[in-house]
C-alpha cells in the first residue's frame, strides 16, 4: 500500500470517528437511530452478500439467521426480572432464567448459534441449485419462524420480547460495521475468497480446478449466518422489542433490495446501498408534505415518498443492470484518478 | 509404465449408451488422442474419467488407485487437470486470479489463517503467486496478468486454460479439442507448445482433437471412437490406413459396400 493511500485512510477513519462521537452526544434520538440503522444494515448486507453476491448462492433465508441471533443476544442480555416481566402467559424454561451475558459475548453467542444452524441446514440443502436453493433456505426461515412462535417457553412465543437492555449505540454499530467490513474485505482477497468468487463464476470449472464445492459453499454459508446472526442481535437491542412477526421474508427482501442495489459481489456497493436504503425512507419524507414552489403549492399526498422511491429503485435497475458498484470496490487510487481527469474540452484543446 | 488404465467403462443416459467399453491406457510421458467424428462419445469419456459422470459399469486405476465415482476435485487434487470444450474461465476475474484460484487445492492454511494473513498463510501465498506467475508468463501471457479473462482473445483464452489446468500440479493433462478455433498458424505453434509442456512439467497428456493435423503430427497413439465404440487403436500410421477409421470418417461409397 503507498504511503498516501495509508495516510487517506487515516484521516477518513479520523474523521468517521469525530463524526461518531458528534453525532453520538449533540443529535436528536431520531437522527441517531437512522445511523445505527444504517450501520447495521451494512453489517446485514455485507453478511448476506458474502453468500449471494461472492459465492453465487442463491439463498433467501438470511431473516431466520437475523432472527436466531436476535433472540439469542436478547435473552443472554435481559436480567432476571425483566425476563419474568416478559414471560407472563407461561415461565421461561429454567437455565434461560438467570442465564446472563455481557454485550459483546451476547452479541458473538448469538451469531454463533446462528452459524451452527447454518450449519445444520446447510449440509441438506447446499446440495441443491439456483432456484430450488432459494426455495429450501425461504422454507427454512419460515420455519425458524413458526417454531419461534409456538416455543413460548424459550421466545415467549407471539407475544415477542419486550425491554430489551438497548446497548446498541452509534459505538457499537459502527464498530460492528467497520469490524464486518474488514473481515469481509481480507476474506475475500484471500485465497479463500477467490474460491468462493470461482464457484459463483463456474461451478464445473471450479470444481475441476480441485476447489471442493460442498465445503467452501458451506464455509461461505456459516461465515455470511454468523454475521447475520450478530446483525440480528444489533438489531434487537435497538429496537428494545422484537417478535417472530418481524423476522418474516420482507425482512430478508429488504436485505437482498441492498444487495441488488449496491452489486452483487461489491463490499462498497454494499456500503452505499445500505445507507441509501435506511434513509432515503426518512429523507425523503418531505414529498408527503404540502410543497410549496412558489407558484403553486402542492397538496401533501401520504405514501408519495415510497411511490418515488420504488421509481428511484426501479431507474437504478433498469440503468445499473449490476447495482452501483457491480463487482467494483472503492480504492484511493481510483478516487484520485478520477478527480484529476480533465474535463474533455480541456484534453482536447491541450492537444 | 501405465498410469491411467480404464477397463471397459461404459456410460449409458437411459436407453442411449453414449460409450461402451472403452479400454484405455496411458503410459507415462505418451501424448495420446482421442478422435471420432461428432457425438461420438469423446466428451463423455473425458467426462468419466475426470469424474464429471460416473461410469455405468467399468472402473478408471489411475497408479494402482480406482478414482472411478470420486468427484472431480477429487480427481484433481490426485493429479488429473483437464480444460474444456466451451471455454470455462472465471470470466469476471483477472488473469492471474484464474491461474491463483487453481493453486487453492494445495492451500494447507485454513479460512482463518487465510483471513488474517498469518505467516503460514503469507508464506504459501508468496510461493503460489510466484508459480502462478511464472505459468503466465511461460504461457505467453505476462502483459495480460491483470486484465479480466473474458476480454483476451479466443486463442489466448485457449492458453489461459491450460495455464489454470497446470497450477494445479497435474501428472495427467486431459484437453479437450486444445486447437477448437485456431488458425493453421497457431495449431502449429500449440503442436510445439504441447509438446515443450509435456517435457517441462513431466505430463502424460490426452487429448480430444479434430484437426488431424495437429493429431498426427503430435500423438504417439490414438484412439478411434464412433457411436461409442472404440473402432481403432494404434499409432498414427495405423490409423491413417484403418479402413474401419475411413469409413467412420467418409461413409463408404455404394460400389464399396457389394
Amino acid at each position: 500500500m503507498k504511503r498516501r493511500n495509508i495516510i487517506l485512510t487515516s484521516i477518513s477513519i479520523l474523521l468517521l470517528l469525530v463524526f461518531i462521537f458528534v453525532a453520538d452526544s449533540s443529535f436528536d434520538a431520531y437522527k441517531v437511530r437512522i445511523l445505527n440503522l444504517c450501520a447495521i444494515y451494512t453489517v446485514l448486507g455485507l453478511s448476506m452478500n458474502l453468500i449471494n453476491g461472492f459465492t453465487g448462492l442463491f439463498s433467501l433465508g438470511h431473516a431466520g439467521f437475523m432472527a436466531v441471533g436476535a433472540y439469542t443476544t436478547a435473552l443472554l442480555t435481559m436480567s432476571a426480572a425483566t425476563k419474568q416481566q416478559n414471560f407472563f402467559l407461561a415461565p421461561i424454561l429454567p437455565p434461560l432464567d438467570r442465564l446472563n451475558a455481557p454485550f459483546l459475548v451476547a452479541l458473538l453467542v448469538g451469531g454463533l448459534l446462528s452459524a451452527f444452524v447454518a450449519l445444520l441446514i446447510g449440509a441438506p440443502v447446499l446440495r441443491l441449485k439456483g432456484d430450488y436453493l432459494a426455495i429450501a433456505t425461504l422454507g427454512f426461515s419460515e420455519i425458524i419462524r413458526i417454531v419461534f412462535t409456538n416455543t413460548q417457553r424459550i421466545t415467549n412465543g407471539a407475544l415477542g420480547l419486550k425491554a430489551i437492555p438497548s446497548t446498541t449505540n452509534l459505538w457499537w454499530s459502527y464498530g460492528a460495521a467497520a469490524f464486518t467490513v474488514v473481515i469481509m474485505a481480507l476474506l475475500i482477497s484471500s485465497s479463500y475468497g477467490k474460491a468462493f468468487k470461482a464457484i459463483r463464476e463456474d461451478e464445473i470449472a471450479a470444481e475441476s480446478m480441485g476447489i471442493n464445492l460442498f465445503k467452501h459453499k458451506v464455509l461461505s454459508f456459516v461465515i455470511g449466518a454468523f454475521f447475520a446472526g450478530v446483525g440480528g442481535g444489533l438489531l434487537g437491542s435497538l429496537m428494545g422489542t422484537i417478535d417472530p412477526q418481524m423476522f418474516k421474508f420482507a425482512f430478508t427482501f429488504n436485505i437482498l433490495l441492498i444487495i441488488v442495489l449496491g452489486g452483487m459481489g461489491s463490499i462498497t456497493g454494499t456500503v452505499i446501498a445500505a445507507f441509501i436504503i435506511s434513509s432515503a425512507g426518512e429523507l425523503l419524507r418531505f414529498l408527503d408534505q404540502s410543497i410549496n414552489l412558489g407558484f403553486v403549492v402542492i397538496p401533501g399526498i401520504s405514501g408519495l415518498r415510497m411511490v418515488v422511491f420504488s421509481a428511484l429503485l426501479m431507474v437504478v435497475v433498469l440503468f445499473f443492470r449490476n447495482g452501483l458498484m457491480g463487482t467494483n470496490e472503492f480504492s484511493w487510487d481510483k478516487v484520485i484518478g478520477l478527480l484529476q481527469r480533465r474535463p474533455l474540452i480541456k484534453r482536447r484543446l491541450g492537444q | 509404465m501405465s498410469v491411467l488404465k480404464t477397463e471397459n467403462i461404459t456410460m449409458k443416459f437411459g436407453g442411449l449408451t453414449a460409450v461402451k467399453d472403452f479400454n484405455l491406457e496411458l503410459n507415462q510421458n505418451e501424448i495420446v488422442a482421442l478422435i471420432g467424428p461428432n457425438g461420438a462419445g469423446k466428451t463423455t469419456a473425458f467426462n468419466m474419467i475426470t469424474g464429471v459422470y460416473r461410469p455405468t459399469t467399468g472402473s478408471i486405476i489411475y497408479n494402482g488407485q480406482r478414482i472411478a465415482g470420486l468427484k472431480p476435485d477429487a480427481i484433481t487434487r490426485l493429479g488429473l487437470a483437464r480444460t474444456f470444450q466451451n471455454i470455462r474461465l472465471f470470466k469476471e476475474l483477472s488473469v492471474l486470479d484464474n491461474v491463483f484460484i487453481a493453486n487453492h487445492l494445495h492451500l494447507n492454511s485454513n479460512i482463518f489463517e487465510a483471513t488474517f494473513r498469518l505467516p503460514r498463510y503469507r508464506r504459501e501465498k508468496r510461493e503460489k503467486l510466484q508459480r502462478s506467475e511464472f505459468l503466465i508468463e511461460k504461457l505467453g501471457l505476462k502483459e495480460f496478468m491483470n486484465e479480466k479473462s473474458s476480454s483476451l482473445p479466443y486463442g489466448l483464452q485457449r492458453r489461459l486454460e491450460i495455464a489454470r489446468a497446470l497450477a494445479t500440479d497435474p501428472k495427467i493433462l486431459l484437453l479437450d479439442e486444445p486447437a477448437a478455433g485456431m488458425n493453421p498458424k497457431e495449431t502449429d505453434d500449440l503442436t510445439a507448445f504441447i509438446k515443450e509442456i509435456r517435457d517441462e512439467f513431466d505430463l502424460t497428456i490426452f487429448m480430444i482433437e479434430h484437426h488431424m493435423h495437429l493429431v498426427m503430427g503430435i500423438s504417439d497413439r490414438i484412439y478411434v471412437l464412433d457411436h461409442g465404440v472404440t473402432i481403432a487403436e494404434g499409432n498414427p500410421y495405423e490409423i491413417q490406413n484403418d479402413p474401419r477409421v475411413i469409413e467412420a470418417y467418409l461413409g463408404v461409397s455404394e460400389d464399396a459396400e457389394d
